[in-house]
């Protein structure tokens, strides 16, 4: 949400994630991608709100730093 | 796959299922899709339903019956149970097997069902929904309908491309997961609920018998952001309390939108039912059945709507009423008694088990025993009373 939070960005942890798409239903700008096997989140779209980050049943989802 | 359909339903679950086979049974031409390459898979839930609610829509078979249940048994973290009878009797069912009959039962009345087919998008015009994006084994298609339902499931994204506000609050929202496990000694027709902040804050843990020792052992979780640790985290906990070293053969997770009625489920050319209209029973997150009316009544309305050549929003409104009149009442009351529930501090929740399970309850009712608990513990009913009350 806004400037401040440019910095960092959500990531998938493959290793725990089990495509339930807990995540998807409560991001507001809807920028998490299912299919069978694949969870992609478009970082571009994201406005790292981090709702998705307590809905995933299994903690796959996390905040990462991007370093300039 | 043709162009054009009266109605196309997106989803394969029960409510998508029970609403295409019922648009079809009208002789509407009826396309059913599923994301999934397999339907039925992955299972998304508890797999608890009420018996006489399934036969209203498919008659029982034991195909798809795994267990009948006699009593359910609520216990505290301390152990201390209250058993009850369930209010309708229940089946744990095989949901792989029971959502792939319904789906072929949706066939049966003519339904075209294809799986492996994504939806990325809706048709949209000035009044409202006209078909459908898709992909549909990798080809992208675009697909004509009168009337659009979408019953993608917790994952929905569809009601948001119709344009309603369907996005849940996260302090409606469930996080679950869930093993299927194996050499779990429990009385096969009791189906065990664990409330407590300490084993599953904001919801509550189960094991429900599947036969054969098998158990669907669950923790569902309300999603807090201040909360550290995730659904599977408790569940291991729990297992690890109650059935140490036993053995997983599944592992299901997922969320659950929670609500007392959405308060949009319709819109021009368009209609959201089953977990998607966040349609699972307020309390206890469980929702096979209440889902597969979702759909009958979504399905009812478009039939109605396409034979009188309208299908506004105005017109599809009915369906929201026919929900509300059917669940609007109970769902409020549970919502209200859930939000309640959520503010009891653990040790009052705990007495009133404790204070409960003292009861000769054989032929009571839940709503009973706690009426009597209340009522010869004035004070316990003091302290409990203002988090009812105060809604």
């Amino acid at each position: 949400m806004g400037p401040q939070n440019t910095d960092f960005i959500v990531v998938v942890d493959y290793d725990h994630c089990s495509y339930c798409g807990a995540c998807v239903a409560v991001c507001p700008p809807d920028c998490i991608t299912l299919h069978d096997a694949t969870l992609i989140i478009d970082t571009q779209a994201c406005t790292v709100c981090k709702r998705c980050i307590p809905a995933c049943p299994t903690g796959a989802l996390s905040l990462a730093e991007v370093k300039a | 796959m043709k162009n054009a359909y009266d109605v196309v339903v997106i989803g394969a679950g029960p409510a998508g299922s029970i609403a295409a086979r019922t648009t079809a049974q009208a002789g509407l031409s009826t396309l059913l899709i599923e994301k999934r390459q397999e339907i039925g898979s992955p299972v998304r839930c508890g797999e608890a339903a009420g018996r006489p609610s399934v036969e209203e829509f498919i008659p029982l078979d034991p195909k798809w019956i795994c267990a009948e249940v006699h009593r359910y048994s609520v216990y505290n973290a301390e152990g201390d149970c209250i058993s009850v009878p369930p209010e309708e009797d229940t089946v744990i069912l095989e949901r792989k097997i029971f959502d792939r009959e319904l789906a072929h039962s949706a066939a049966g009345a003519g339904a075209e069902v294809v799986v492996k087919a994504r939806a990325t998008g809706l048709i949209r015009n000035g009044q409202g929904v006209e078909g459908v994006k898709m992909v549909v084994q990798g080809e992208p298609r675009e697909v004509q309908a009168t009337i659009v339902i979408g019953a993608d499931g917790t994952e929905s994204q569809t009601p948001r491309w119709a344009g309603l506000k369907s996005i849940p609050q996260l302090k409606n929202y469930y996080s679950a997961a869930q093993y299927l496990m194996t050499g779990i000694d429990i009385d096969p027709h009791i189906c065990q609920y664990h409330i407590g902040w300490s084993i599953a804050p904001g919801g509550y843990g189960w094991v429900f018998p599947k036969g054969d020792r098998q158990a669907n052992i669950g923790i569902v979780i309300w999603t807090d952001p201040k909360e550290t640790k995730t659904a599977i985290q408790y569940l291991n906990e729990f297992i690890a309390a109650r059935f140490p070293g036993k053995s997983i053969l599944a592992q299901v997770v997922g969320g659950i939108p929670v609500t007392d009625v959405l308060p949009e489920m319709a819109t021009g050319g368009y209609m959201v039912v089953g977990d998607a209209a966040h349609q699972s029973d307020p309390l206890t997150a469980g929702g096979i059945t209440n889902s597969m009316c979702g759909g009958l009544f979504a399905a009812e309305v478009a039939v109605e709507a396409i034979k009188a050549g309208d299908t506004s929003a105005k017109r599809l409104k009915k369906y929201e009423q026919r929900w509300d009149a059917a669940f609007g009442k109970t769902y409020r009351r549970l919502f209200r008694i859930r939000q309640a529930v959520l503010k009891i501090p653990d040790a009052k929740l705990n007495r009133m088990i404790t204070e409960a399970s003292k009861l000769d309850a054989e032929k009571m009712s839940l709503k009973g025993i706690f009426f009597i608990v209340l009522k010869s513990h004035p004070q316990l009913l003091l302290e409990v009373a203002p988090y009812f009350l105060g809604q």
